[in-house]
């Protein structure tokens, strides 16, 4: 062994977890890791705010499956990644910060940059660790990128103060590592998948619902098997849009606050609900007594305090979904052969298909440029494997209702934390890991603003993504509310002129447009995806046009309204 | 609402008190007695925590603190499911007491005394510790300290 720097060591754990990307911005209690960053094969992609870098790593994370590293500096470096970090932990996203702390002498005393981080951090993050020695770095990071990945995923910081990043010694480089009292994987209780098989069986209106965890644990194989034997309808929540093929003739959408209206209506007529990596969000289900409340529920997650936490099941079974529903599908194998396409269920479900059809939300609104016209312009436009990010809003909803999503790991956004200006900087996070993809970020002209800087880090770093404005000058979402719940008393939601977006997109050197047609807009994003340059399209739409059907807040799945206020009409 | 026993066992570590606390302020339940104890050969420590709350609210934190890395168990208990003592110090008057065989003094221990002071231990459950300190008027009690419960599982 050679002796060696705490820093040098880091890079060189980054190297041995093979990570080949950071996303990040250097600063005074930082600088010795930089320092070795610059005498290694890992590629530096500098953010032009740590927020982003967080966004960035947290989209590389959902689209490669490996954990996303981020760093910043002690003090404002630690606490601007605050936004990112908690956007990855509630959407269970694997992320391992990286942080400069002050030296330890001068912990505790308000020195320059001084912030407790993991104090600030420890509600959202999956774990954190602080390094009090170089010899604890090695270990440490490997410990992170373990907790960061494993089980229920999340994001993890590693706070490392400067004096150990500079201290030289002779330091060991474990080859595994283990975390006492975590224990993320355990054996599938081969009961309760036998129970849950005779559940399947016996349901005649099976409805299946899958969640961000399909995606975590690569399950969409098995899950698509047990979909099709049995024949059951899949329902997803916003994270699992995505977790079964969206063209698929049994995929009936998400359900949720903007959920499809199919999707609403039906999860409150099936007979037996199996949801898979999901967590019973208040978003997803409206009043939890009220959800679903006529069916058994099975429940299906790697976290067991997701039990019985929103709401209470028949069955549930604690394990990585993947090997759950291979369990779950071989036991249902030998009991049944694939079931009929017809049966009274499925004939329900194409009735009620057919039913929303002629809703309001889905007949589209008078305006060139509405929003669920612009949607599926967009997915005539773009491959099947082209990657959707977000930002959040309006935008977000008209996606999640009209945006299908036709392959594994291409819809990435933000739910949980509801994170606006969370779409260019995940934008750049998913090329990264995915450069042979198109990747496009579908935002609104709210949440494009709160991180537009990043377009610099796009040119210069040659990221080539493509920003879509949804630019209504208005906070749209929030316009919505205030029209349908504070009778159009509009309070702090209208932008004036500021800004142009093709200017501003110019001064950065990307690629601009704006369209005002909706054929404008499919040539403009065919010739987007077409560049080797980032390029952004700003699409003007009126503020006016509401996002339907709509379960308000604090109402049951069963109130979700499916048209314009005038008919205010609901299921 | 009602008393319940938390019981954590947890890595004997910096920061992990701090990651089981964060959960009960979160939860908005106020601690009303917190012991912490290195056990098991001095690799783990055991958090027992008082605290006035309902049941769903308790399951939800102990299944919540489970999840927590460095968390090994977390399991509530009512009162009557657990063998619970607690110490108190306290700090008498000298004035106050008449003799050391005064009957108010049974089953304390004197462990210090002074010229004006005495200060005795007193070992027992909760609500014992409760009678044994109403024996006295407050305005002659010096100081008083208590060590809150710590309790393990009967049976």
């Amino acid at each position: 062994m050679h002796e060696i720097s705490g820093a040098r060591a880091v890079i060189e754990t980054l190297r041995q977890e093979h990570v080949k990307f950071v996303f990040g911005m250097p600063g005074g209690a930082n600088l010795p890791i930089y320092d070795a960053l610059l005498d290694s094969d890992i590629r530096h992609i500098l953010a032009r705010h740590e927020q982003s870098a967080a966004h960035m790593a947290d989209a590389f994370g959902r689209v490669s499956g490996r954990a996303g590293v981020c760093m910043g500096t002690s003090g404002p470096g630690a606490t601007n990644l605050v936004t990112g970090i908690a956007t990855a932990y509630a959407d269970s996203s694997p992320v391992v910060a990286i942080t400069g702390q002050v030296p330890k002498a001068m912990t505790g005393r308000n020195a320059f940059q001084e912030t407790d981080v993991i104090g600030v951090m420890t509600p959202i993050t999956k774990y954190s660790i602080q390094p009090l020695s170089a010899t604890e770095i090695p270990s440490g990071i490997k410990r992170a990128f373990y907790i960061a990945t494993s089980g229920r995923p999340g994001p993890v910081l590693v706070d490392i103060p400067k004096d150990v990043q500079q201290e030289v010694r002779d330091i060991p480089f474990p080859e595994s590592v283990e975390v006492k009292g975590y224990t993320p994987y355990v054996e599938v209780d081969p009961l309760a998948v036998e129970r849950a098989a005779e559940m399947l069986v016996k349901a005649e209106k099976p409805l299946i619902m899958g969640g961000g965890g399909i995606r975590i644990s690569n399950a969409y194989e098995p899950f698509q098997a047990v979909s099709e034997l049995l024949m059951a309808p899949v329902i997803t929540t916003l994270q699992g849009k995505g977790s079964f093929p969206e063209g698929h003739p049994l995929c009936l959408g998400p359900i949720g606050m903007h959920g499809r209206a199919e999707s609403n209506k039906l999860v409150s007529e099936c007979d037996l609900l199996m949801a898979v990596g999901v967590r019973f969000s208040d978003r997803s289900t409206g009043t939890f007594s009220e959800f679903c409340k006529q069916a058994k529920i099975i429940h299906i997650d790697a976290d067991p305090s997701e039990f019985n936490k929103n709401k209470q099941v028949d069955l549930y079974i604690r394990g990585d979904a993947n090997q759950v529903l291979t369990k779950v599908y071989k036991a249902l194998v030998r009991r049944i052969s694939r079931r009929s396409d017809s049966n009274p269920w499925l004939a329900r479900i194409a009735q009620v298909r057919e039913e929303m059809k002629s809703i309001p939300a889905y007949t589209d609104y008078d305006s060139e440029l509405s929003g669920p016209k612009i949607v599926r312009k967009m997915r005539e436009v773009l491959p099947p494997q082209t990657i959707l990010t977000t930002g959040v809003g309006r935008h977000q909803m008209w996606c999640e209702i009209h945006w299908r999503v036709l392959k594994p790991r291409t819809w990435i956004t933000s739910t949980g934390l509801g994170t606006m200006g969370f779409g260019l900087p995940a934008a750049i996070g998913a090329k990264v890991a995915k450069p042979e993809v198109p990747v496009v970020d579908f935002d609104g002209d709210g949440s494009f603003m709160m991180t537009d800087n990043s377009l610099g880090t796009a040119v210069d770093e040659k990221i080539p993504i493509v920003s879509i404005i949804i630019n209504d000058r208005s906070l749209g979402m929030v316009e919505q509310w205030q029209r349908l719940m504070y009778n159009r008393r509009f309070s702090g939601v209208k932008f004036g002129k500021s800004c142009d977006f093709v200017k501003l997109a110019e001064a950065y050197g990307a690629f601009a447009k704006r369209v005002t047609t909706l054929e404008e807009f499919g040539k403009a994003l065919k010739e987007g995806i077409s560049l080797d340059s980032p390029a952004v399209i700003d699409v003007p739409v009126s503020s006016e046009e509401d996002v339907f059907p709509f379960m308000p807040p604090g109402k049951s799945i069963k109130e979700t309204v499916v048209g314009p206020p005038k008919e205010m009409a609901i299921f | 609402m009602a008393l319940k026993i938390l019981s954590v066992l947890v890595e004997n570590k910096p920061g992990t008190l701090f990651r089981v606390t964060h959960m009960i302020r979160l939860m908005r339940l106020n601690i009303e007695g917190l012991t912490c104890g290195v056990t098991n050969g001095g690799d783990r420590s055991r958090i027992t925590m008082t605290v006035n709350g309902d049941d769903a609210t308790l399951d939800f934190l102990a299944k919540q603190l489970s999840k927590v890395i460095d968390v090994y168990e977390a399991q509530t208990y009512s009162p009557e499911e657990v063998t619970a003592r607690e110490l108190a110090l306290v700090k008498l008057n000298l004035s106050s007491v008449s003799h050391l065989d005064d009957k108010r003094l049974q089953g304390a221990r004197i462990v210090e005394t002074s010229d004006r002071s005495i200060t005795v231990e007193v070992i027992g459950t909760p609500s014992e510790i409760d009678r044994f300190i109403h024996r006295f008027d407050s305005s002659h009690i010096l100081e008083l300290a208590r060590t809150g419960t710590t309790a393990v599982p009967k049976g």
